[in-house]
């Protein structure tokens, strides 16, 4: 923060004060309830803040050089809170999976038993570990490809320390019984109209900082970051509408009922995957993947295909969600006809990448982070294929309700996002922080097969359980009875939990060894500063990049 | 024109298809406009060059 | 070289966001808007009856503690779902449902149709550990909510919420919301009566976690699990082979 101006830091001075009073607010009108304990936390995080910021507060201005560089102080921020989230909310992954296999886990407490601890596990890794990943490499990307620093220099801080706010609120509130029930959107009101505020000032930072840039063209990557900042607010917005039982307590109702609430809720929930578990993922693949390889990206043409037909298509795909079900029958097959669509831009994204690296692969053999994002592309390709195919509709027949719907989540989730994450990471950490190289590339080797195998074990876990379990809720016996009741299929399901709780950990070590080695690769001073003062991560580039058009 | 259920699904599922063509074909042609296949094989290459502070 | 609209498009950024969302939002604006209009297609039911105020907060219970996460509530046109939970879910039934909860994993067994199936006493029990009464089950046990009183408070400001989404309610429901809670769940008191009268003859009054004389969490969880599939018959006179629904007072 020693950066800001004075002007920035008195606008940083007056939003933290003016958040501190919405803490005692909340805190007084909420009393011991679930919305004063979060005025508490508002409070206290913003007392905090504006210790921090005084600390700095009579620092000497800042050195008028900084304008002559990129801002990235925020994105080392950013790379802690991602690490910490992905240990946090991968932690309570394996303890949710332990507990469907061992139930007793929960030691009989309200605040850990299953149906609380899943939600605050999927905000955890999908807004925590996914939101500061998407936010922290955002910052990254953006100004690289626009040869131009952030717009200013307070709103990044507020958006990622708002960002971080929001998922604090969220998550603690699962624990206390916070939830309205939407998946992947249980945040109760007063969170959502706090991300709102986030949202709309990270789109003013990106639409500011875009327009400062000095190469006419926007790369491809940022047209995702851009996709995934806008519909998100679009989504957010639309199926968070709620009207709350009183201004001081946490309990609301949302406005949709019933069916228009299912489609709702599945547009929502869709998109949520495509526009924050794809399209910003995509925009790292699209960056980080190319240059780490050396090698530009196989064909813009086709990520730029790929990229209208992701936009247009994922929306109309929400109604595989609700095959079967008392929704309209038409939605259903337009649902089902647009995610098997999906599959061709899906495909051409995967394909570009995997054929980006069609003549590097001794470089995919010797450098596991490349190999972390041939795997994620390979496990993208693999996770929408298998997408497209449980949106057909006598397929979702038997899977879903079943465990094959989390073992196709997990594919994207641990093979495609995280995968893709950790890549990016391992190629962002040592430039930002001006290393050669990470700490030990033995440790990212280790975590590389720890994830691999890790994900292996969950998936193949899980289609096993699922595929058994669809199968057996339908089997029949030669005079037309069911032949097992539900419990035998629940049955069935206990080795496939204690697997999958097992894949789990191995997958949690790895994010471990991971956060491990940032750390070290921060505390090791640099032997070397690589004399260009390039920003590419491993020497040795000078040869391997196509000469560049000037 | 009254609003009713039917007329609204009629809607979606014509209007929504013209949509979709015309849609796609736009994105075609910017994709592959002769003028902008200069750009693009610029763009290809613009992330490896001089990247290690802001242009002035 | 020439500036096309294309390149004029990408070059800016403001027309290039108004691209992506005139692409983005016509999938969800022509797949959501005609639903709204579901009214006209969705059978019309008379009988359909509302939440009482002790169902409502059980409702809210089943939120809080995420049972959705486990038990869908959404019986599919199949063969075998239907022949295992019951004809399959209409529209109508979750027209009072803010929110929806249709669920999307079935860890545990669908629960659209489980009132009448058990006896509150079964529920208690398996809800304090579902263990005694399952033996294989991994659903987590509830015991605190026996001992957690309902906060009838909040009642009426519930009740008035989901008046403002589109729930009829009336005054005299919100007003009554707390008796009739307390009533519910002691029946043959003062209070009882009043609840039949304002939700129908059909609201099963009683003292659902086996103790009259307060209203615990317990009392309107099962209140709650014990109405589902109960409020309103459409689906049985609905479907090709007419079945009888579960009956309340087995
Ligand atoms: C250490 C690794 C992980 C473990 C052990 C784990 C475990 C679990 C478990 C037990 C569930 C509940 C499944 C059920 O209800 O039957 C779940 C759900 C979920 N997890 Fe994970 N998880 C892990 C990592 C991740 C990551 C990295 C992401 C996302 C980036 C993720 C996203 C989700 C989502 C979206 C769901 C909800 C699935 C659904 O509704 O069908 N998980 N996870
Ligand atoms: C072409 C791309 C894709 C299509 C067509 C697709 C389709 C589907 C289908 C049909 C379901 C099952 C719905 C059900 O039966 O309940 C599903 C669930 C899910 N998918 Fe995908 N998928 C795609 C890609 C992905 C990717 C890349 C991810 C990345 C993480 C992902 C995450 C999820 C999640 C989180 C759910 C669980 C929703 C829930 O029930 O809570 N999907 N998807």
């Amino acid at each position: 923060m020693g950066q800001l101006t004075s002007g920035e830091r008195d606008l940083a001075g007056a939003v933290l004060v003016f958040m501190a009073i919405m803490g005692v607010a909340m805190a007084a009108v909420g009393g011991s309830e679930p919305l004063g304990i979060h005025g508490v936390m508002v409070l206290l995080c913003s007392v905090g803040l504006l210790f921090v910021l005084m600390s700095t507060a009579f620092g000497p201005a800042p050195d008028p050089a900084r304008l002559g560089k990129y801002y990235d102080d925020p994105i080392k921020v950013g790379v802690g809170f991602t690490l910490a989230w992905a240990v946090f909310g991968m932690l309570i992954g394996v303890w949710a999976a332990a507990q469907l296999a061992w139930p007793a886990l929960n030691f009989d407490t309200s605040w850990a038993s299953f149906g609380r601890i899943r939600p605050a596990h999927t905000s955890g890794v999908i807004f925590g570990f996914g939101g500061n990943a998407l936010i922290t490499t955002s910052y990254h990307v953006v100004q690289r490809t626009s040869r131009a620093r952030l717009a200013d220099q307070f709103s990044p801080w507020f958006v990622l320390l708002g960002f971080n706010l929001f998922c604090l609120i969220a998550v603690s509130g699962y624990f206390l019984g916070v939830t309205q029930s939407k998946e992947y959107a249980e945040a109760e009101w007063y969170a959502d109209i706090w991300l709102v505020v986030v949202w709309v000032a990270y789109f003013v930072l990106y639409v500011r900082t875009l327009a400062r840039r000095k190469e006419p063209h926007i790369y491809v990557a940022n047209w995702y970051y851009m996709a995934f900042i806008i519909v998100v607010a679009i989504l957010h917005i639309v199926n968070n509408l709620a009207v709350p039982i009183s201004f001081t307590q946490a309990k609301s109702y949302t406005i949709w009922a019933g069916v228009q609430d299912s489609m709702v809720q599945w547009w929502y929930g869709h998109n949520a995957v495509a526009f924050f578990l794809t399209a910003g993922f995509l925009a790292m693949l699209y960056y980080y993947l190319p240059k780490r390889a050396e090698r530009p990206i196989f064909s813009y043409r086709l990520s730029i295909l790929s990229f209208w037909g992701i936009t247009f298509f994922y929306m109309w795909a929400g109604s595989h969600h609700l095959h079967y079900t008392a929704l309209p029958h038409w939605v259903q097959n337009l649902g089902m006809t647009f995610s098997v669509m999906l599959l061709v831009p899906s495909w051409a994204s995967a394909g570009n990448a995997l054929l980006t690296l069609n003549g590097a692969w001794h470089k995919v053999r010797d450098d596991a982070t490349l190999r972390f994002m041939m795997m994620a592309a390979f496990f993208y390709g693999l996770s929408t294929f298998e997408g497209s195919f449980l949106a057909i509709r006598p397929v979702n027949s038997l899977s879903h309700y079943t465990d094959w719907t989390v073992g196709h989540v997990h594919a994207g989730a641990l093979g495609w996002v995280a995968m893709i994450t950790f890549g990016s990471l391992y190629t962002l950490v040592p430039s930002i922080w001006k290393r050669e190289r990470m700490y030990s590339a033995a440790l990212v080797e280790v975590h590389f097969w720890l994830a691999l195998v890790g994900t292996l074990i969950y998936v193949f876990a899980m289609w096993n359980s699922g595929i058994i379990q669809g199968l057996m809720w339908r089997t029949y016996s030669e005079d037309n009875a069911l032949v097992y009741s539900f419990v035998d299929s629940l049955v069935a399901m206990y080795p496939y939990y204690i697997a999958r709780a097992f894949g789990g950990l191995l997958f949690l070590i790895g994010a471990i060894v991971a956060s491990y080695n940032v750390w070290m690769t921060v505390r090791t001073p640099n032997p070397a500063p690589s004399p260009t003062g390039d920003d590419l991560p491993i020497g040795e580039h000078a040869g391997a990049i196509p000469s560049a058009a000037e | 024109m009254e609003f009713t259920h039917d007329t609204l699904v009629e809607a979606s599922k014509t209007w929504g298809l013209f949509y979709l063509i015309g849609f796609s074909i736009c994105v075609l042609i910017y994709t592959f406009l002769p003028s902008n296949k200069k750009r693009f094989e610029g763009a290809e290459r613009e992330i490896f060059d001089k990247e290690d502070a802001p242009w002035k | 070289m020439t500036d096309t609209p294309h390149r004029k498009l990408e070059r800016s950024a403001t027309g290039f966001m108004l691209a992506i969302v005139a692409a983005a939002s016509v999938g969800g604006l022509v797949e959501i808007a005609p639903l709204f209009t579901i009214d006209d297609t969705v059978e019309n039911v008379k009988d359909m009856r509302l939440y009482t105020p002790l169902e409502l907060a059980g409702r809210d219970i089943y939120v809080r503690e995420g049972c959705y996460a486990c038990h869908s509530q959404m019986i599919r046109t199949l063969r075998d779902d239907v022949e295992r939970y019951g004809p399959y879910s209409l529209a109508v039934e979750s027209k009072y449902d803010h929110p929806m909860l249709w669920g999307s994993k079935r860890t545990g067994p669908d629960l659209a149709r489980i009132g009448g199936k058990y006896s509150d006493f079964w529920h208690v029990a398996h809800l304090s550990n579902p263990r005694d009464v399952v033996p294989e089950s991994n659903m987590p046990s509830y015991r605190w909510l026996a001992t957690t009183p309902l906060k009838l408070s909040n009642l009426p400001l519930m009740l008035k919420a989901q008046r403002t989404v589109g729930v009829p309610y009336t005054d005299e429901m919100i007003a009554n919301a707390s008796a009739d809670a307390r009533g519910q769940s002691a029946p043959d008191s003062e209070q009882s009566a009043g609840v039949s009268e304002r939700y129908g003859e059909a609201t099963q009054v009683s003292a659902f976690d086996g103790v009259a004389t307060n209203v615990t969490e317990m009392d309107a969880l099962v209140a709650y699990l014990q109405v589902l599939g109960q409020l309103t018959k459409a689906a049985y006179e609905n479907t090709a082979a007419p079945e009888k629904m579960p009956d309340p007072n087995n």
